[in-house]
């Protein structure tokens, strides 16, 4: 192997070490022990009809290896609606919803992750926390958004986790380590793009409280607005089991 | 083609009604062929694209026959690894209550995962709502109908639509309105989408479904994940691509098919003897244009091909007709059949279109046509061995040489001699006993013309008692003309002897049927979920049984659970009942066990009692461990009792109801078996059933009395081939009758008019012509009893031996024997007015000059 070869491998693996990184660095400084807000989602279809929701988040651990219960507070037609979620590092979530009209729970097996999140334009892998390990990344270059200075990373799934994506392009500012844009690609087409804004110091962590998703073919977009989010919240375990999302 | 346009064409014109008799005979065998296959096509296409339709995507289907299985079968599904997509599926058809609409054809499916499988396509502006799942989850009253059906119903998005619930009627909104095509074209556009936890609640399931639809992930072959599912099911559960059910459906109603491709072929063979009887006429009458011919040097073969190809050209109009008539017929009668498959085996269907199946066309098409040459080849091989010399000569080629005749009994006897053969020789079943009943319909056609001699031979003096001229010429023309005579008498005659063999079989049924309801059917109510008791859609908790039973009026209830399995191959029934109460209040025959030990055994969870016929067909004996699929895994218990049982046609495997429970996880209820307490009357005791629980249950409460009466109104739609079959025995004697005739008439032109130049009078001709009719008449339908009588004894051995295992005693339907009697007279003696009439307005100088 010529001496020009090594040298390319070698700043290769540094680019991807460094993506890398950055990546595990933005994880780390998001790490929280629970969480929860308030949210407001509004779902805007390509002819501007406009549909709202809003919820109540509790997160009880992080890194996907957390817990969420989401209950639906608004419209009248879905309120009291429940999700629990259970991340598992290894493997797609578990899901359970509580349906309080009909009274019991059904467990929900999203086993096409592309399905669109409760008719906005999360699909439900959108949804599931991403821990560092489970994708490759590497350096695409520096770009500027909405005036931040960004690295712009490529991320693609390992093999051992399924992705309706072949890749994904992350905005990541230099200053604050969160991101700024996500696009998701299938092959050269990109299906979604997530803009993150309106971020606030939240005891001490960089949080986004808007956030907009573009579902490119259908020409739709979601705004969730999350307000009263605390972190570290004294959560118990128990509020997160099948009984507990029967009972409230 | 110069003979037949110089020959044939003269002799058509001139004989115009017995060309449209010969095509309307051949027609009338294809109409039934076309029609009875097309419509029975058409139900089971139906059924096969409403699943097609419904499936969307889907590889397998995972099912427990009928029943349904415990919602915890998908998470075992869904963690097989070459699975990608799996998710449940309730599929039911509700009562809409809507003028002219019929059934709802309702589809539970989990919104949260099956648009991954199924499309749904929706109208503008309601994208929003129904892609929201959410919304449509969160309102278990939400459903999705077909633009079809709303606009046959005037409703739109919004609207509210009454359904019938388990808990009596309801009232759901229409949350989404699908688009014409695709999916929303199953089961001709009737189809609606809820949530499947609600259409659990809807129909009483419980927590349980009744299939799951998958994908196989790419990268595995469809077996190679069949297999693995398989694996991680155990045997309990069925593991098939959609288009079995299409299969088992088929297999369901292979009675009914049986009987229909038995009519067919019935009518096709009586096709054939009119069109016999025509050519043996026509060759007759031609004789002398035949001599001419062979004397102008035309050859055996020219003859002999000009009759094939007239009966060729014949065929192909017959055909032609049949098949028209054939495909209108089909049209009403699948209409018939989706109702009555609905009635007899709970499994309702909807005739969207007639499916005319090329195949079915093209065979009808060729069985006409060579049918009709068949039928020929005899009397154009008569035509072309015609002698010249004595082509002139009149008269006895209408009747059977000695040769011929003795040659026709040795023949018959032989065929004798091969069914006898096939029956002692071990032949009750399989290709023996088909080959002894077709040498038996051999036979008897070849000694039909022995037959009909002797036959008129002893009427004769009956005849001159009756009217002393009139009764002695219509006896001698009948003797003097067997061959003309014989083919009209064999065409009737195979004619009622198919309906004396299939009344024989009703009556033997219905005789059969109220011995077992009146040993097994005695409580004084029945409490099911629906008018039609095979329906299966809805099903009650268990806890309503309690409710009934705490009732005053009534002293005991006993709980069925019934649902349809695979087992050997078959789609049998399994009823599941609390065995020792049951036992104690009814007493079916037993076939093979004792009755004591049966029921303390199967009642312990020990054994199942087996119907008749389920043993018969599967060949299970007592003793044997049967096999029986369900959710829980293989049920092996061993075979502890055989009884007589018609709770389903396929049959029925009676089991404890505690070993339902425990292996489906199901304790539901098609069904309440209610004994009332003394001095309490069936009337009294259903209206207070009704009137404690009707407003909040959907629940159908029948006497004893109205359920024997639907269980015999069910029998009677199933035998109702057998009143067509009595209308086509009709017709076929209309047509032969007065086609003989015609010909009789025709030929004894000269002799009727020597007898009114002689001082006849023309009542004496008329009542000659009637007397001929008359015993044409009689003559096929003593012989149509009494071939009837042994092709009653052939049927009874193939439904035993071959279709359902169901025994039935011999029982010779006088009824329907006398009832024929009456009737074919009077068909003869109507079939014998136009040519009776002709036969005397006919000028007597023609018919002096005539030859």
């Amino acid at each position: 192997m010529s001496r020009l070869a090594v040298l390319m491998l070698a700043v290769g693996a540094c680019a991807a070490q460094d993506a890398r990184q950055i990546m595990a660095d933005v994880q780390n400084r998001q790490k929280s022990n629970s969480q929860r807000y308030q949210g407001w989602l509004k779902v805007i279809d390509s002819k501007s009809k406009i549909s709202e929701k809003r919820w109540s988040y509790d997160r009880l651990g992080s890194a996907g290896e957390s817990k969420v219960v989401l209950r639906f507070t608004a419209p009248a037609e879905v309120k009291g609606v429940a999700l629990l979620i259970v991340n598992h590092p290894d493997r797609a979530s578990d899901q359970w919803m509580w349906t309080p009209s009909l009274q019991r729970d059904r467990r929900i097996a999203f086993q096409d992750r592309s399905t669109r999140f409760f008719g906005t334009d999360f699909s439900f892998e959108d949804l599931e926390e991403r821990d560092v390990n489970q994708y490759d990344y590497k350096m695409l270059g520096e770009e500027t958004v909405a005036g931040a200075p960004c690295w712009k990373i490529e991320s693609r799934a390992k093999k051992t986790k399924s992705s309706q994506y072949t890749h994904v392009h992350l905005w990541v500012d230099k200053a604050r380590y969160v991101f700024l844009r996500i696009e998701s690609f299938k092959g050269d087409t990109m299906i979604r793009r997530i803009h993150y804004s309106d971020y606030q110091k939240i005891q001490n962590i960089w949080t986004p409280l808007s956030l907009e998703v573009e579902d490119i073919a259908r020409k739709s977009k979601t705004v969730l607005k999350t307000e009263k989010l605390e972190y570290n919240v004294a959560l118990k375990e128990e509020m997160f089991t099948l009984q507990a999302l029967r009972r409230e | 083609m110069i003979l037949l346009r110089l020959l044939t064409l003269p002799y058509v014109r001139k004989h115009k009604l017995r060309t449209v008799l010969t095509i309307a005979g051949i027609a009338l065998g294809v109409v039934i062929f076309v029609g009875m296959r097309t419509a029975n096509d058409s139900v089971m296409y139906g059924f096969q694209q409403t699943v097609d339709r419904l499936a969307g995507k889907t590889h397998l289907q995972v099912s427990a026959g009928e029943t349904g299985f415990p919602e915890e079968v998908l998470e075992k599904v869904q963690a097989v690894a070459e699975v990608d997509i799996a998710v449940p599926v309730i599929e039911a058809t509700v009562q809409t209550g809507l003028a002219g609409q019929g059934n709802l054809l309702l589809l539970g499916v989990d919104m949260t995962g099956d648009r991954s499988l199924r499309e749904y396509d929706f109208e503008d502006g309601e994208e929003a709502v129904i892609d929201d799942p959410l919304v449509f989850l969160a309102q278990p009253d939400s459903i999705m109908i077909t633009r079809d059906f709303a606009n046959q119903n005037k409703l739109s998005s919004g609207d509210k639509l009454k359904l019938e619930t388990i808990a009596g009627p309801k009232q759901f909104t229409i949350r989404g309105i699908m688009k014409p095509g695709g999916m929303a074209s199953a089961f001709g556009g009737n189809l609606a989408v809820m949530d499947i936890y609600a259409a659990q609640f809807i129909f009483g399931r419980g927590r349980s479904f009744d299939r799951i639809d998958l994908t196989i992930k790419p990268g595995y072959t469809l077996e190679q994940g069949r297999a693995a599912l398989e694996k991680a099911l155990g045997g309990g559960l069925q593991v098939d691509p959609p288009s079995s059910r299409g299969k088992q459906f088929e297999s369901i109603a292979s009675i009914f098919s049986v009987g229909a491709s038995l009519n067919s072929l019935f009518a096709l063979l009586i096709g054939l003897f009119i069109i016999y009887n025509t050519f043996s006429i026509a060759v007759t009458q031609r004789r002398a244009e035949i001599g001419v011919l062979r004397s102008l040097g035309a050859t055996r073969g020219q003859i002999r091909m000009l009759f094939l190809m007239e009966s060729a050209a014949l065929g192909l109009a017959g055909s032609l007709t049949g098949i028209f008539f054939g495909l209108l017929l089909a049209r009403g009668m699948a209409q018939y059949l989706s109702s009555f498959f609905g009635e007899m085996y709970g499994v309702t269907q909807r005739v969207e279109q007639i499916s005319a199946d090329p195949r079915v066309l093209g065979l009808a098409m060729f069985a006409g046509i060579f049918m009709s040459m068949l039928a020929a080849w005899i009397p154009a091989r008569a035509a072309s061995e015609v002698d010249p010399v004595k082509a002139l000569h009149k008269g006895a080629y209408e009747s059977f040489s000695d040769h011929e005749n003795r040659r026709r009994l040795w023949a018959a006897a032989t065929m004798c001699a091969l069914a006898a053969g096939c029956w002692f020789g071990g032949g009750s079943r399989g290709l023996p006993l088909y080959t002894g009943y077709l040498s038996v319909i051999v036979a008897a056609v070849l000694l039909t013309p022995a037959a009909v001699r002797w036959l008129v031979v002893l009427l004769r003096p009956l005849l001159r008692a009756v009217l002393p001229v009139e009764g002695a010429l219509a006896a001698d023309s009948l003797m003097q003309a067997p061959r003309r005579t014989s083919a009209t008498v064999g065409a009737v005659m195979l004619s009622l002897s198919l309906v004396i063999g299939l009344g024989g079989v009703s009556t033997a049924s219905y005789v059969s049927l109220i011995d077992w309801m009146n040993n097994v059917l005695n409580p004084d109510l029945f409490v099911g979920t629906s008018e039609q008791i095979a329906e299966r859609s809805y099903r009650f908790p268990a806890s309503f049984g309690e409710e009934i039973r705490r009732m005053d009026a009534i002293d005991d209830v006993q709980f069925v659970r019934t649902a349809r399995v695979q087992f050997r191959g078959v789609p049998v029934m399994v009823v599941a009942t609390d065995i020792a109460a049951v036992g104690k209040r009814v007493r079916p025959k037993v076939v093979a066990g004792e009755r004591e030990t049966m029921n303390r055994l199967a009642a312990e969870g020990k054994g199942v009692i087996l119907a008749d016929n389920v043993a018969l067909m599967t060949r299970s004996r007592m003793g044997d461990i049967v096999e029986i699929p369900s959710p829980g895994g293989v049920i092996r218990l061993p075979v502890v009792g055989i009884t007589i049982d018609y709770s389903d046609q396929k049959g029925a495997i009676l089991m404890d109801r505690k070993v339902f429970v425990e292996n489906w996880k199901d304790d539901s209820v098609n069904l309440f078996r209610v004994y009332l307490k003394k001095g309490v009357g069936p009337e009294q005791g259903k209206r207070a059933i009704l009137e404690r629980f009707g407003s909040e249950r959907k629940l159908f409460v029948m006497t004893n009395e109205q359920l024997r009466d639907y269980a015999l109104r069910v029998t009677d739609q199933f035998f109702g081939l057998t009143y067509m079959q009595i209308f086509v025995a009709v017709l076929v004697a209309i047509l032969g009758i007065v086609n003989s005739l015609t010909v009789s008439i025709t030929d004894r032109r000269r002799e009727l008019g020597v007898l009114q130049a002689v001082g006849g009078l023309r009542r004496q001709v008329r009542q000659a012509v009637w007397m001929e009719a008359l015993s044409i008449g009689l003559v096929s339908v003593m012989l149509g009893l009494v071939l009837g009588a042994v092709m009653l004894f052939y049927y009874l051995g193939i439904i035993r031996e071959e279709v359902a295992g169901i025994r039935l005693d011999y029982t010779y339907p006088v009824k329907i024997a006398l009832i024929l009697i009456p009737t074919m007279m009077a068909v003869a003696l109507s079939a014998a007015l136009g040519p009776a009439e002709s036969a005397v307005r006919s000028s007597l100088v023609e018919a002096l000059e005539y030859e």
